[in-house]
């Protein structure tokens, strides 16, 4: 009954890159990239993606279109139908790995995932739906996700945990982004 | 990389791999324990009690304590990442009153506008996304096939584009009136920020105009798809999602459905008037009773008095939400869903309707009141004005506000001390009112599908189906990256040990 796919993979680092690899990213025109931070800053870590998303912010000028935002579901599609590559950053609740760790997941992993829906579409009922309809959407998705510890309570500051595992998820992002020829 | 940087990368690394890899990725990754049902079974393997926990969002009046009150519409409308609008309306209403001032007429239009806009595209989501799957695409259809992707198949592509174009569309229109569509700027005390302009009429008049097509369309879809389908009309008036509870929702000054504003009015399970307040009364009729498995609270109707989670005219139990406020009103407030509305009680053998799948009808009924009372306002000359706040100039004290929010009754309650610094805070959201008659629902669905400890495969599903139709919005909280609850059902024995985990 689980639709509990492949366990997530702590972020790792890539390998060196390859002779002349370098050169040939510098040459790829760098396609419009989006990084959409989502949560509530009103319930303390649960806001953890606000805090790196302006960290890029700062960081990619022009080059990457950083949003912010408190919506669930369906109204992600508006937001991401427009780009060709998209990063989502979030806080994660899963109970399983220490607050602080950097999760890391992609497309493929939701595709795995058959769930109804309680309250709105979840991210698989999204890519499907946008499939189906044919809209356009992003053709590289990928989910980086910090594991907080307890997101119910009202706070506007991070926890000591998250705070200092914000680098981290900005290093993960980094990572993500330079794969898909943005620069800051 | 930066030195610190690196020193929590590699924390993280070390941490992560320190025999903890094994994170499985629920379809959410947030709030585990969302949607927790256990189910504890006595001796004979049967049922003792099903209970469905929740986890609630702490600290809130604490957070508000010493925040200007004018603060509230904007900080109670970011508490939700669904019904943000549901909340900066009952907020800016509490706001009303705590100043003593009354809305300006004008301003009272547009934030009609922006609420029944809200209400449509709230409501065809959950017809279309939510509700969907377990009446467009059928109850008894495969797990894949039981989501929005499902409904398209059957009601064909060109409609799941107009679902989406729609909602997009009155989006747009609640952004432009409203400031923001998840964190409306509108609502100030005594009106609203900024008006209409006549440029923008004839965009909104067409806007209004598809939505009511849209809805009256959802109601042919229903018919067609449910209605003409004996199998589903059995599985709504079956006894397994049948509770024979109170009603509540507001009512205009004829009893007609109201989802901006009037009297809360609460009818018994016969369908007599049991009590009819102004919210500042809500106090006085209503009280919340308190469980040790639970974090949420059970409201119950004060003068009726808690009896347990049982059913019937002496239990002070109580629904809210579209099935609850049709029950509750002696009408609609416009004339296409005033038929459609009559139509329903003669299908589902008159008033009240009890059966809680009921409220997916009662759903698309109340598309058709929105849509209606949209087009009444864009037609309005007044709507245009460009005078639309009275400026507040009493002391502050106590204020009350109440509006019908997609999930039912959302009462707002603030204390301030003579400057407008908050003092104390009291919210009762729509979820929490129907939370007796949702722990009801559960039990129910388990009582009837778990028999001498076998369990019946179809339980997820009866249970999933029991308390969708309420459609909970739990902990109200930003159910962000999967948007989703995953649904736990622990089988327990009675000195608590588990028994076997289903999990979806």
């Amino acid at each position: 009954m689980s639709c509990a796919a492949e366990p997530a993979r702590p972020f790792q680092p890539r390998p060196p890159l390859a002779d002349g690899a370098l050169q040939r990213m510098a040459m790829r025109k760098p396609r419009p990239a989006l990084v959409l931070a989502l949560g509530n800053d009103l319930l303390g870590d649960d806001g953890v993606a606000f805090h790196a998303a302006r960290l890029l912010r700062a960081e990619y000028p022009g080059s990457v279109e950083v949003i912010e935002t408190g919506e669930a579901g369906l109204p992600l599609l508006d937001y991401l139908e427009p780009y060709g590559a998209a990063l989502i950053l979030d806080a994660a609740a899963t109970g399983k790995c220490p607050p602080g760790t950097i999760l890391r997941w992609d497309r493929e992993d939701f595709r795995r995932c058959v769930a109804p829906s309680q309250h709105s579409a979840g991210l698989p009922q999204i890519l499907e739906l946008a499939e189906r309809l044919g809209m356009a959407f992003p053709k590289e998705l990928q989910v980086v996700c910090m594991e907080v510890a307890d997101p119910t309570i009202f706070r506007e500051s991070l926890t000591p945990e998250a705070a200092q595992a914000v680098p981290a998820m900005v290093a993960a992002a980094r990572e993500i982004l330079a794969g898909w020829g943005c620069r800051g | 990389m930066d030195t610190t940087a690196q020193k929590v990368w590699n924390q993280a690394q070390q941490q992560a791999n320190s025999g903890r890899r094994n994170v499985t990725i629920d379809p959410i990754t947030r709030l585990e324990g969302h949607g927790k049902i256990e189910i504890f079974l006595n001796d004979k393997g049967n049922v003792d009690r099903a209970y469905l926990q929740i986890p609630e969002l702490r600290g809130f009046e604490v957070f508000c304590q010493g925040r200007p009150s004018e603060d509230m519409p904007q900080l109670t409308s970011r508490i939700c990442g669904v019904c943000p609008t549901a909340h900066h309306m009952a907020a800016t209403k509490a706001l009303d009153d705590l100043y003593g001032v009354d809305c300006h007429p004008v301003g009272r239009k547009i934030r009609e506008l922006v609420y029944n806009a809200f209400m449509l595209e709230d409501h065809a989501l959950h017809v279309y996304v939510l509700g969907g799957p377990d009446f467009i695409v059928g109850p008894d259809a495969p797990k894949e096939l039981r989501n929005i992707v499902g409904v398209i198949g059957k009601v064909g592509l060109d409609v799941g584009k107009k679902v989406i174009s729609m909602r997009r569309r009155i989006r747009e229109m609640i952004n432009y009136a409203g400031g923001k569509v998840i964190h409306p700027v509108m609502g100030l005390p005594g009106g609203v920020a900024k008006g209409i302009s006549a440029s923008e009429l004839p965009k909104f008049k067409e806007i209004a105009n598809e939505g009511l097509e849209f809805a009256k369309f959802t109601l042919q879809v229903f018919h067609d798809i449910v209605l003409k389908n004996d199998a589903y009309v059995k599985l709504i008036t079956s006894d397994n999602f049948t509770h024979k509870t109170h009603y509540m929702g507001l009512v205009d000054k004829n009893n007609k459905v109201n989802f901006y504003d009037g009297d809360i009015r609460v009818v018994d399970p016969e369908g007599k008037e049991q009590a009819k307040f102004p919210v500042q009364k809500y106090l006085e009729n209503i009280s919340e009773h308190v469980e040790p498995w639970s974090y949420i609270k059970f409201p119950f109707l004060k003068k009726v008095g808690w009896k347990g989670f049982t059913e019937g005219t002496a239990s002070g139990v109580y629904a809210v939400a579209p099935m609850a406020r049709l029950n509750a009103a002696d009408g609609m407030a416009t004339p296409i869903a005033q038929r459609a509305y009559e139509e329903y009680f003669k299908t589902l053998g008159g008033k009240p309707v009890h059966h809680t799948l009921a409220n997916h009808w009662a759903r698309v009924i109340e598309m058709l009141q929105a849509a209606e009372r949209l087009v009444e306002l864009v037609n309005d000359p007044e709507i245009i004005s460009g005078e639309f706040r009275n400026i507040p100039i009493n002391t502050p004290r106590v204020g009350m506000g109440v509006v019908e929010a997609p999930r039912g009754t959302l009462i707002h309650h603030y204390e301030t001390d003579e400057k407008g610094l908050i003092r104390k805070v009291n919210l009762i959201v729509s979820t929490t009112n129907n939370s007796a008659r949702i722990a009801m629902s559960v039990d129910k669905a388990a009582r009837g599908l778990i028999k001498e400890g076998k369990v019946n495969d179809g339980l997820l599903n009866m249970v999933e189906m029991a308390f969708r139709a309420y459609d909970p919005c739990f902990g109200c909280a930003t159910h962000t990256l999967p948007g989703e609850m995953p649904l736990v059902v622990s089988l327990r024995s009675l000195d608590g040990g588990l028994i076997r985990e289903l999990r979806r």
